[in-house]
């Protein structure tokens, strides 16, 4: 049995006290001294009075400071709990279930939900009975524990001090049953979940709640109605595109703003470059709505550029912005090497394959070919080259080979297109080093007899072809192929294959450059595809991959948890990723999972024998950019819609669920538990105020 | 030497003049009523016959009125001179209240100016004065004479009092009654601040003894109203404990307290044939002492 108060912050109100106190100290009359004659008649007669004014101040003074103390404690909801002093000096397994999703973000006051929440769970610590233990599970995406159990306050209370609010959305479904499963394995025999969240709906999902049948109390503490502003509003998307005009090149950056707010809302939208302010709109958003808005910015220089769009601040500034990254494309030099130039231009190789990779006369591919002839070849200088296509060669110089070895090994790229030139014996003897193949022979099929096989579209150069220009690439006709035979301990890929399970497409890595086996025509000799619309972006793509085409990196955009996988396949050599934070971690097995905050993501490239360890405190001398991807929030999350308590109770059948706000402290009873005080209180204070009247009237 | 250096004393000097001067003054304008014996005996002035009876003396008998009339008539004078009177003034430490309100006289002041008064008076009948001061005990006793330099000696003794120590009014009467010569006058000045005391049986032992009581009952106003305000810590001029408290919570009872005082004191005189004087030390003194010579003329004509 204890008195407890449903609002304990009213206490302070019992300073008043101080107020009656200085009123009787600053109103109290002088002692005066007189030397007197007749005392004992005084002494007499004050022992006959009756009337006595001294402690009659006094008692105003009591009564006054009564008054006080009773108002205060009115305000406070006290009520006289039984169930108390039992829960309190029984120790519990309590679960915390911490939402530190971005929507905790939003600001209550000077702080955000989320630091309520956290000094709500160290005020629960506090007030646990001893030998209570504790563990904290974080119910943002994916829910984990983040400490198991533990009796030591201390330890606990250090693992709160380190946590903060994440970028991420939240799973409450999933942190709940980590809870579950915490408190399966519970020492005490009383047992709590405390889930302390905003009710941001997006958390709540019906599936994920399927499996929770355990009969825990859960108490649901909802945040939400300490934040100070609304979010009003949020950047929900953003494009980037690329057009191009006669001369110059413009940057469009389409952003998507939505306001959530019930009136029509005026909202600057910042284009930020490189960290700078470039442009500035005043949006006029209808009340719910999403209005687009697509920046132009010329783009001077061929340089890579990273900016943010950005609205004006609102209680949560989390979905105020959003990253992206834009690189244009860079000319990558290649040389074009037909092994069978004819006098009729359109039959030789050379004529498609430069059109393909070139198609306007202003290069806008930003693959710039190079036709060379096989005489021409010992004259050119490989190294101004990315990629050196061999189309339908017979054979090289002597000698040439080792020059295109050395040109590999050094990160060049080399593709390999067949025909009726090429001499399978010369191949074969003089570029073992270089392919990881044998070419067997020439295989010829009847029209209609053989098509490419696209069942998925999983390698890089192929995932940007759509269903439709698939099916158009599966109807090309082969009429002809070399078939091939692997080398030994040679490793390689095959990129894409022909109907007959024959190999079309081989890649294999040699040192830091890539080689890349076609083994049908690169002109009309042994199929159509060159006349084919597929043609050009295909042999592009396969272009810019051979030569490291950083596309793929650049136009990544993840949101918070998502990994990041790089999608050239590289060799043995090391990427490091300077995350926005500044801190820089090493990508293993090509993924990098840690994208848990929103930025722009910088990727290096650093040969393999140059770094050793693990951790990385500075970027190493050698490294060479690589790329950016950018990381965004799920705006998801930012729907401003609440679950309702019936919702819940719904999802949690079986446990016994309680909705708190988080003002009653956590192991404080609700008033509910108890006898309620607050208007016996009140009576007594209006008591008190009759009484302190009587005695001023009479004095 | 240090009772000279008293003697000497600049400011007893001046005091002793301003009370002569002032008890002069007051005597002066008084004379009309001047204080007379009650006792009859052998004078010059005749005050009526009485019928001869054996033990009469014979030479009063008035022969002329005997041969005429075959009767012996005794001659009877008025007795007008050799009045012993002592003045018992109280010097215990409550004469000396002084009110802390306004600048008024002390009681002791006024006490004593009443006696210098009373002293010049008797001296100026040619009777013999005395004065006796006193708190638990006698402190000064200067005995009764009736020569005028002896006016000079009881303002000296006025002169010196300073009021200290309780009051023990009926030890004092007590021990006096056995000296005092019978028949002569009792002047007690008090405020008669006492406790515990039977005050009642001490002048009554004094009347058996033929002694003319007068009591002069001496007060401030302070003493009477109690016009103090605020918290107060009262302290004794003699050995009361101090009592802190608001006078306005005891006013009533007090005044009532001091009222029931005076009557029962009153009573008790009237009782015992005393004469008693009740002094405001807020009235002047003159017209006190001429309202109660009047009152005493009165009475005698009576």
């Amino acid at each position: 049995m204890s008195l407890n108060f449903s609002s304990p912050l009213f206490l302070y109100g019992l300073l008043g006290i101080a107020v009656p106190v200085l009123i009787h100290l600053l109103t109290r009359r002088q002692q005066k001294h007189i030397r007197f004659s007749a005392v004992y008649l005084l002494i007499q007669s004050q022992k006959r009075s009756t009337r006595k004014s001294r402690p009659n101040r006094l008692l105003l003074l009591l009564a006054r400071c009564l008054a006080i103390t009773l108002f205060s404690l009115a305000l406070a909801d006290p009520f006289f709990s039984f169930r108390q002093s039992e829960a309190f000096l029984r120790p519990a397994s309590i679960v915390f279930a911490l939402d530190d999703s971005y929507s905790m973000g939003v600001q209550a006051g000077k702080r955000t939900l989320f630091d309520h929440a956290l000094e709500f769970v160290f005020e629960g610590t506090k007030q646990a009975p001893e030998k209570s233990e504790y563990s904290l599970v974080l119910a943002s995406s994916p829910a984990r524990i983040e400490k198991d159990w533990t009796s030591d306050k201390t330890i606990f209370e250090k693992t709160l001090k380190a946590q903060s609010v994440s970028f991420r959305t939240t799973r409450i479904g999933d942190a709940m049953d980590q809870a579950i499963n915490l408190l399966d394995s519970a020492k005490q025999k009383k047992k709590q979940i405390f889930l302390l969240t905003d009710l941001d709906k997006n958390g709540w999902k019906e599936e994920a709640f399927s499996k929770i049948t355990a009969p825990y109390p859960v108490k649901v503490v909802n945040f939400s109605s300490l934040q100070s502003g609304d979010n009003k509003g949020m950047v929900k998307s953003i494009q980037i595109s690329q057009e191009f005009l006669t001369r110059s090149r413009l940057l469009r950056v389409k952003a998507e703003v939505r306001n959530f707010s019930n009136t029509l809302s005026r909202k600057p939208l910042s284009l930020f470059l490189e960290g700078k302010i470039v442009k500035e709109e005043l949006l006029d958003i209808p009340p719910g709505q999403t209005l687009a808005h697509e920046f132009s910015y010329p783009l001077r220089r061929n340089q890579p550029l990273n900016g943010k769009v950005q609205i004006s601040d609102d209680a949560l500034t989390t979905d105020n912005s959003r990253y992206f990254s834009f690189h244009p494309s860079q000319n990558i030099e290649v040389m074009v090497v037909d092994g069978d130039p004819e006098t009729i231009s359109h039959q030789s190789e050379s004529f498609y394959l430069e059109r393909a990779l070139n198609p306007f006369s202003v290069s806008l591919s930003h693959i710039d070919p190079t036709i060379s002839t096989l005489a021409e070849l010992p004259l050119r200088n490989l190294s101004d080259f990315s990629v050196v296509i061999l189309a339908n060669v017979r054979e090289l110089s002597p000698g040439y080979e080792l020059e295109l070895e050395k040109f590999v090994l050094n990160g060049g790229a080399l593709l390999f297109g067949m025909g009726d030139q090429v001499n399978p014996k010369y191949f074969n003897e003089h570029l073992g080093n270089l392919l990881p193949i044998k070419l067997d022979s020439q295989y010829h099929v009847k029209e209609g007899a053989l098509h490419l096989l696209l069942k998925n579209n999983t390698h890089p150069v192929m995932k940007v072809f759509s269903p439709k220009e698939l099916a158009e690439m599966r109807e090309i006709n082969f009429y002809s192929m070399y078939t091939i035979q692997a080398r030994e301990d040679r490793i390689f890929k095959v990129g894409t294959w022909f109907s007959n399970q024959n190999p079309a497409v081989i890649e294999s890595n040699v040192g830091k450059g890539i080689i890349v086996l076609f083994l049908s025509s690169l002109d009309r000799d042994w199929n159509d595809f060159p006349i084919q619309p597929t043609f050009l972006p295909w042999i592009q793509r396969w272009t810019q991959y051979s030569a490291r085409g950083l596309d793929s990196v650049f136009w990544q955009s993840l949101l918070v948890g998502e990994p990041f996988r790089k999608s050239t396949s590289g060799s043995d050599s090391n990427w490091i990723v300077h995350a926005p934070d500044g801190t820089l971690h090493i990508l293993e097995n090509e993924v990098f999972s840690n994208t848990f905050q929103p930025g722009i993501y910088h990727l290096f490239f650093l040969p393999s024998s140059e770094t050793s360890s693990k951790t990385l405190e500075k970027i190493p001398d050698g490294a060479e950019p690589a790329g950016t991807f950018t990381v965004n929030i799920d705006v998801q999350e930012s729907e401003p819609g609440k679950i309702s308590q019936k919702k819940i109770e719904s999802f949690l059948a079986g446990m016994k669920i309680e909705i708190q706000e988080p003002h009653s402290q956590t192991t404080a009873p609700q008033t509910s538990d108890g006898i309620p005080l607050a208007t016996p209180f009140l009576l007594m204070v209006a008591g008190m105020f009759l009484l302190e009247g009587w005695m001023v009237r009479k004095e | 030497m240090e009772n000279s250096a008293q003697q000497f004393d600049a400011q007893v000097l001046s005091r002793i003049s301003t009370l002569k001067l002032t008890a002069m003054n007051l005597v002066e304008g008084l004379l009309t009523g001047q204080h007379r014996s009650r006792h009859k005996g052998s004078s010059v002035e005749f005050a009526e016959y009485k019928d001869y009876s054996p033990g009469d003396e014979i030479r009063h008998i008035d022969w002329k009125v005997a041969g005429k009339t075959d009767k012996y008539h005794v001659k009877q004078f008025e007795q007008s001179t050799n009045l012993k009177c002592t003045i018992l003034l109280d010097a215990s430490g409550s004469m000396g209240y002084q009110s802390p309100l306004k600048e008024q006289h002390s009681k002791m002041g006024y006490a004593r100016t009443l006696v210098a008064a009373l002293s010049y008076l008797l001296l100026k009948q040619f009777d013999a004065v005395g004065l006796t001061l006193f708190n638990d005990k006698v402190v000064e006793h200067i005995p009764p004479r009736s020569k005028a330099s002896h006016y000079q000696h009881i303002l000296h003794g006025l002169a010196n009092i300073s009021p200290q120590g309780t009051t023990r009014i009926d030890d004092v009467l007590g021990g006096l009654a056995e000296r005092l010569p019978g028949r002569s006058m009792l002047i007690l000045v008090s405020d008669f601040f006492v406790q515990n005391q039977d005050l009642q049986k001490s002048l009554k032992l004094l009347c058996s003894r033929g002694l003319e009581v007068i009591l002069f009952h001496v007060l401030h106003p302070d003493e009477i109203h109690l016009p103090f305000e605020g918290d107060i810590v009262f302290e004794s001029l003699e050995d009361d404990p101090a009592v802190g408290l608001d006078p306005k919570d005891i006013r009533e009872e007090y005044q009532k307290t001091i009222q029931n005082h005076l009557n029962s004191f009153k009573k008790d005189c009237n009782g015992l044939g005393v004469d008693y004087v009740f002094l405001d030390t807020s009235e002047p003194l003159d017209q006190a002492l001429s309202y109660y010579l009047l009152k005493r003329k009165s009475l005698i004509k009576l």
